[in-house]
C-alpha cells in the first residue's frame, strides 16, 4: 500500500467516486454533500483483481457549512473492467444535520402542485439558481451521484456541470419521479456530456435511480 | 402580455422577497348577474389573499384575477359550481416575472460612463469588456494602452492592454484569461484585475511598486470567439472555433496547440474531441498572436494564464513526467502564492505541476512558455472545486479575482526580486 500526496490526480479521482456515491446514499432535497477536503489516501495494487483508493474525508452539507463530519472510504476500481462500477465502502463519522422538516414540506409542496414541474438550466449560464428550485439542484446531485459512481474509472474525473432539464412525473404510489437530463463534465477529458437519469424519491425511503 | 404597468410593480416586489411560483391568473368574463355577484363574492374572501387586476366591473368586462397557488383549487371549486366560465391568462406569474425581469436587464444594459460606474459583479458580454478596456485606457493614458496583437478566426480583435509607467522593453509579467471560453470567472477576473492595477498605481500601493521596474501585459479575452459563442449558442464550449479543411468539428482546444510536445499523449488528434490540439502547433491565430507576441518582446519574465475550476496552482509540465529544473523555486513560489491566496476567504489550493496534479497534456501554454526561458510560468485552476463548476454565480467573482490577486502579487514580486 502506497502513501498518495492529496494533491496527485489518482487520489483527487478516486474521491470524486466516492462523493458521487455519498451524494446518492446521503443526499436528498434538503441535503447536498460536498468535499471538503481530502485528508489522506493510500492506493494498493491487488493482484487480478484491481486498484483500491483508502481515503480520508471532510464533508460538508452545502446547506450548512458551518459544520463538517469526517468519513473514511474505499474506491476499488476492478481490473480490466469496462461495464461495472467501482466498489465503493463508505463509513461517516458523526452526524449529518437532520432534513426531515425540509423533506416534508418539499415533498407536500410538490404533491400539491396541479401541472407537473418542469425546469431547465440549473443553474443559468450565470449560476443563478431561484430559491424555490434549490431542492430539486439537490435531487440532481443525487441522480449524478449514482450516474458518477457507476461510470467512473481511474481514467475520468466527473461533475455535475448542469441540469438541462428536468420533468416531474406523477405516480400513483407515493414516490416522487424525476426525469432528469444531466450534463457531466469529465475533467479527464474535458467533454460535457448528458446523461438521462430518472430518479425517485421519498421522504421516509430515500432515493433510487430507476433503471 | 399587455400589462406591462402591473407587470413591473409585480417585478419590484418580486426582486425584494416574494415569490409568484405557480400563481395564476384567471379572467372571467361575467355575462350575466348572477355570474357577477359570483365573482363579486370573490372579493369578501379575504383569505384567498386574491389580486383583482381588473375589478368586477359590469356584464361582458372582463376580471382578471391573480390567485395565489395555494387558494387555485377553492377558486375554480367556486367559479365551476356555479357553472361560471374562466379562462387562465398565466399559467405562471413567477415564469413570466423571470422573464420581464432578463428583458428589462438586457435592455437595460446602457454601457457604463467609466470605469467606476462600471459593475465587476456581473458577467459581461465582448462588446461590454471591450468598452471597459477603452474607458481605462481613456481615464488612464499615462498609464494603460491597448494593443491589437492579431485576429481570431472570425476576426474578431485580439487586445492586449499594457500597464507601463515608462521606460524601454522592461522585463514584463503577462496574464492571460478566457483561453478556454466557457471559463467565465477567469474573464470576469481578468476586467477587475485591469481595474486594480490602476487604482494601485493610483494610490501607490500594491503593484504600484511593481511598476516601477516592470511592466503588466493583460489578455482579458484570450478567444474571442468561443466567448462570443457560450454566450449564444452554447454556455458549455471551450475550444476555439475554427475549421480546419477535412475537420468534421469545430474548434481547437487553444491550450493544446503550444509547440511543446506538440500532438504528443495528453492531447487529442479529433477535431470533435474538447482536447483537440489542431493540424499543426500554432495553427490557432488566438495561439499564433501570443507566440509571435512573446518572442518578439523578448523580455517576458513570468508568464500566467488563468483558466477555471479545480482551485489549483500549476506549473510545468504537463506533456511529460521529466521534472522541470526549477522545480524546487516554482514549487515553493506556489506554496508561498497559494497561501497568500487563502489568507483571504480560506479557499483552499493544491499545487503542482501540470502532470503530477492534474493530468497529462500536451502542446500546453505554460510548458511552451518555460521551453521559451520564461522561468516564472503558471497556471491557475480557479473557483469553484465542482459545486458550480464553469456555471460560477457572478457574486463570487470579485471574491474570486480579489484573492487571486494575491497570489499574483507573490509571483509578481518574486519575478522582481529575482529577475535574469
Amino acid at each position: 500500500v502506497t502513501e498518495l500526496s492529496p494533491s496527485h490526480f489518482s487520489a483527487a479521482r478516486a474521491a470524486a467516486v466516492a462523493l458521487g456515491y455519498l451524494r446518492y446514499l446521503r443526499g436528498g432535497p434538503g441535503r447536498g454533500l460536498g468535499l471538503r477536503q481530502l485528508r489522506s489516501a493510500r492506493r494498493q495494487d491487488i493482484d487480478d483483481v484491481g486498484h483500491k483508493y483508502y481515503l480520508e474525508l471532510e464533508l460538508e452539507d452545502v446547506l450548512d457549512k458551518a459544520r463538517t463530519v469526517s468519513c473514511t472510504a474505499e474506491v476499488l476500481y476492478q481490473l480490466g473492467s469496462k461495464t461495472s462500477a467501482p466498489d465503493v465502502q463508505v463509513t461517516v463519522q458523526g452526524e449529518l444535520r437532520s432534513t426531515e422538516e425540509a423533506d416534508q414540506e418539499f415533498y407536500s409542496r410538490i404533491r400539491s402542485l396541479e401541472n407537473e414541474l418542469v425546469a431547465e438550466n440549473i443553474p443559468d449560464s450565470h449560476g443563478n439558481v431561484p430559491p424555490e428550485l434549490e431542492p430539486i439542484h439537490l435531487l440532481a446531485w443525487v441522480a449524478s451521484g449514482y450516474v458518477i459512481w457507476q461510470n467512473s474509472s481511474e481514467n475520468t474525473k466527473f461533475h455535475l456541470a448542469q441540469v438541462k432539464h428536468v420533468k416531474q412525473v406523477k405516480r400513483n404510489d407515493e414516490d416522487l419521479q424525476f426525469d432528469f437530463v444531466v450534463l457531466l463534465h469529465d475533467m479527464v477529458s474535458q467533454e460535457v456530456l448528458p446523461w438521462q437519469v430518472t430518479l425517485l424519491w421519498h421522504p421516509q425511503r430515500g432515493a433510487r435511480v430507476s433503471q | 402580455m399587455r400589462l406591462p404597468v402591473l407587470l413591473a410593480a409585480l417585478v419590484a416586489v418580486a426582486t425584494c422577497t416574494e415569490t409568484f411560483v405557480g400563481h395564476q391568473v384567471l379572467r372571467v368574463i361575467p355575462q350575466s348577474h348572477e355570474e357577477l355577484q359570483k365573482v363579486q363574492e370573490l372579493q369578501e374572501l379575504e383569505h384567498l389573499q386574491l389580486d383583482f387586476w381588473l375589478a368586477p366591473r359590469g356584464l361582458g368586462l372582463p376580471v382578471d384575477i391573480r390567485v395565489p397557488f395555494p387558494s387555485l383549487q377553492a377558486v375554480k371549486a367556486h367559479l365551476e359550481a356555479a357553472g361560471v366560465s374562466y379562462s387562465i391568462m398565466i399559467e405562471d406569474v413567477q415564469a413570466l416575472l423571470d422573464e420581464e425581469q432578463r428583458e428589462m436587464l438586457r435592455s437595460s444594459r446602457q454601457l457604463p460612463l467609466d470605469t467606476d460606474t462600471f459593475n465587476y459583479e456581473a458577467y459581461h458580454t465582448i462588446d461590454e469588456i471591450y468598452n471597459f478596456m477603452d474607458l481605462l485606457v481613456a481615464e488612464n493614458p499615462n498609464l494603460v494602452s491597448k494593443l491589437e496583437i492579431g485576429r481570431s478566426t472570425e476576426n474578431r480583435p485580439l487586445y492586449v492592454l499594457k500597464f507601463s509607467t515608462g521606460g524601454t522593453n522592461r522585463p514584463a509579467v503577462w496574464i492571460d484569461t478566457g483561453i478556454h471560453s466557457r471559463e467565465w470567472v477567469t474573464q470576469a477576473s481578468g476586467v477587475w484585475f485591469a481595474k486594480k492595477i490602476v487604482e494601485d498605481h493610483a494610490n501607490n500601493e500594491g503593484v504600484a511598486s511593481i511598476l516601477e521596474s516592470m511592466d503588466i501585459f493583460l489578455e482579458i479575452v484570450t478567444n474571442p470567439d468561443g466567448f462570443a459563442y457560450t454566450q449564444t449558442t452554447n454556455r458549455m464550449w471551450r475550444k476555439t472555433r475554427s475549421k480546419h479543411s477535412g475537420a468534421l468539428c469545430v474548434g481547437v482546444d487553444p491550450n493544446r496547440n503550444w509547440d511543446a510536445g506538440f500532438g504528443e499523449a495528453g492531447a487529442s488528434s479529433s477535431s470533435c474531441s474538447e482536447t483537440y490540439h489542431g493540424p499543426y502547433a500554432n495553427s490557432e491565430p488566438e495561439v499564433k498572436s501570443i507566440v509571435d507576441f512573446v518572442k518578439s518582446h523578448g523580455n517576458i519574465k513570468a508568464f500566467v494564464s488563468i483558466h477555471s475550476y479545480s482551485q489549483l496552482l500549476l506549473y510545468p509540465y504537463g506533456y511529460t513526467y521529466t521534472a522541470v529544473p526549477d522545480q524546487q523555486e516554482l514549487h515553493e513560489v506556489s506554496a508561498k502564492a497559494v497561501a497568500a491566496l487563502s489568507s483571504l476567504y480560506g479557499t483552499q489550493y493544491k499545487y503542482g505541476s501540470i502532470i503530477t496534479t492534474i493530468y497529462r497534456a500536451s502542446g500546453g501554454t505554460i510548458d511552451w512558455t518555460y521551453n521559451q526561458g520564461i522561468k516564472y510560468s503558471f497556471t491557475f485552476e480557479l473557483r469553484d472545486t465542482g459545486r458550480y463548476g464553469f456555471l460560477l454565480p457572478a457574486q463570487q467573482i470579485v471574491p474570486t479575482a480579489e484573492e487571486t490577486w494575491l497570489a499574483l502579487k507573490v509571483i509578481m514580486e518574486h519575478t522582481r526580486d529575482n529577475l535574469y
